[in-house]
């Protein structure tokens, strides 16, 4: 049941193993990373099935999925290269450099297709919020000896708390929520609350997906920086 | 990155608990069961915010037990390839440095550490640049990029870099204000 929860999670990585049609299958092989196990992950889960992202499972076809194998990070740093471990399945091919963006990218629209139907992203100020709620209940209960808070709970509320850099999640939402007019993707939008940008450059540079729409969404990035300055707390 | 995200489990329950507090009973196995655990899809199931939906228990054949279809919402942590996240620091060696974001255990590898910075063995190994001015060591706060991630029964564990532009130190601990 795992596996096929694993399988049906990668919906859309089954249509990207199809597009990977002329690699070599001990490329493909390796290049799965994720390795999904268990029986007390699949039992009892039920998989909701993910909505129709043919639109998007097809601009990743199109984009060409290329992953990067572990065994290559191990014998060289550099990532252009390693991308064609997968790719230069033959001795005579030249290498190709590829560039990391395409990668990024896919990351971005992947965020939004492995997740199942209504899920919401959250910030880490958001994160914080809810966390301490839970946190101030399980207070209460802790009190009982037979509940014990759970040591994942603990290490997400410590990190969220220091990580939350705003004083209000709620205007810092709003002010991201506007950049989905200029095709900001709801990752992307999160990914730029957690890295709390100063300039547009830093948010190009953490975010290269975000060059896709350049001429879109640099003014409204350029505002949005200077907003949430406002709603960040002193250090 | 954190998700809140509906979830369904199909929950067994023995006869001893049925009366009239049968669903306090089902929520609090679902929180001993589900909270803290790793899932491939999911990540870590933080917290559980609520439960939406009990369904109706059908009654297992021969054992007695009951199974009702719980649907609930969680607050999950799961790290995907290109994130960008601010870590700490838990242990360097000559092979790179481990560093810890909320649950998650990640592993920067000195290839994916700038070239100017080297290690240096001693009671606190770290990695500075050739002028000193800048250190990782045990506690420094870091920001980095996830680039790749494996998924263990109980644990998601990752791959980062900091070699990447506005990537690296945050905060140093061994740097008096």
């Amino acid at each position: 049941m795992a596996d096929k929860a694993g399988k049906g999670s990668a919906f859309p990585g089954g249509n990207d193993l199809g597009s990977l049609k002329g690699k070599s299958a001990a490329a493909l092989k390796e290049s799965h990373v994720e390795i999904e196990l268990s029986d007390s992950d699949g039992e009892g889960f039920i998989e909701t099935p993910l909505p129709s992202s043919k639109g998007k499972s097809s601009a990743e076809a199109k984009s060409g999925k290329k992953r990067v194998s572990f065994s290559s990070l191990k014998t060289s740093g550099d990532l252009g290269k390693s991308s064609n471990v997968g790719k230069a399945g033959g001795k005579g091919s030249l290498p190709q450099a590829t560039p990391l963006e395409p990668l990024i990218a896919e990351t971005q629209l992947k965020l939004e297709l492995e997740l199942p139907k209504g899920a919401r992203l959250l910030m880490d100020c958001e994160a914080a919020e809810v966390l301490q709620d839970i946190h101030e209940h399980m207070t209460v209960l802790s009190q009982d000896p037979k509940i014990k808070m759970p040591e994942s709970f603990s290490k997400a509320f410590q990190y969220s708390k220091v990580n939350d850099h705003y004083n209000n999640a709620k205007a810092v939402r709003q002010v991201l929520e506007t950049l989905k007019l200029n095709a900001v993707t709801d990752g992307e939008i999160c990914l730029m609350g957690n890295v709390c940008p100063e300039n547009v450059d830093e948010v190009y540079a953490l975010i290269p997906s975000l060059k896709g729409n350049i001429e879109k969404n640099e003014v409204a990035l350029k505002d949005a920086i200077a907003s949430l300055a406002k709603f960040r707390t002193p250090k | 990155m954190f998700f809140h995200i509906t979830l369904e489990r199909n929950m067994q329950l023995h006869p001893r608990h049925f009366g009239p507090h049968l669903r306090d009973k089902l929520v609090a196995k679902l929180m001993k069961d589900v909270e803290g655990t790793c899932s491939g899809r999911h990540g870590f199931v933080v917290a559980i915010t609520g439960v939406e939906d009990i369904g109706k228990g059908l009654i297992r054949e021969g054992t007695g037990f009951v199974t009702f279809p719980v649907k609930y919402q969680a607050v999950v942590f799961r790290p995907f390839k290109g994130e960008i996240l601010e870590a700490v620091v838990t242990m360097v060696n000559k092979m790179g440095f481990f560093a810890e974001a909320g649950p998650v255990q990640i592993f920067v590898s000195n290839h994916l550490i700038p070239d100017d910075m080297e290690f240096q063995s001693g009671d606190m190994p770290n990695y500075t640049t050739s002028d000193g001015s800048v250190k990782i060591q045990k506690d420094s706060e870091v920001r980095l990029k996830i680039i790749g991630t494996r998924v263990d029964a109980t644990e998601i564990f990752c791959i980062g870099t900091i070699k990447d532009d506005f990537l690296g130190v945050i905060n140093d601990p061994g740097v008096t204000a």
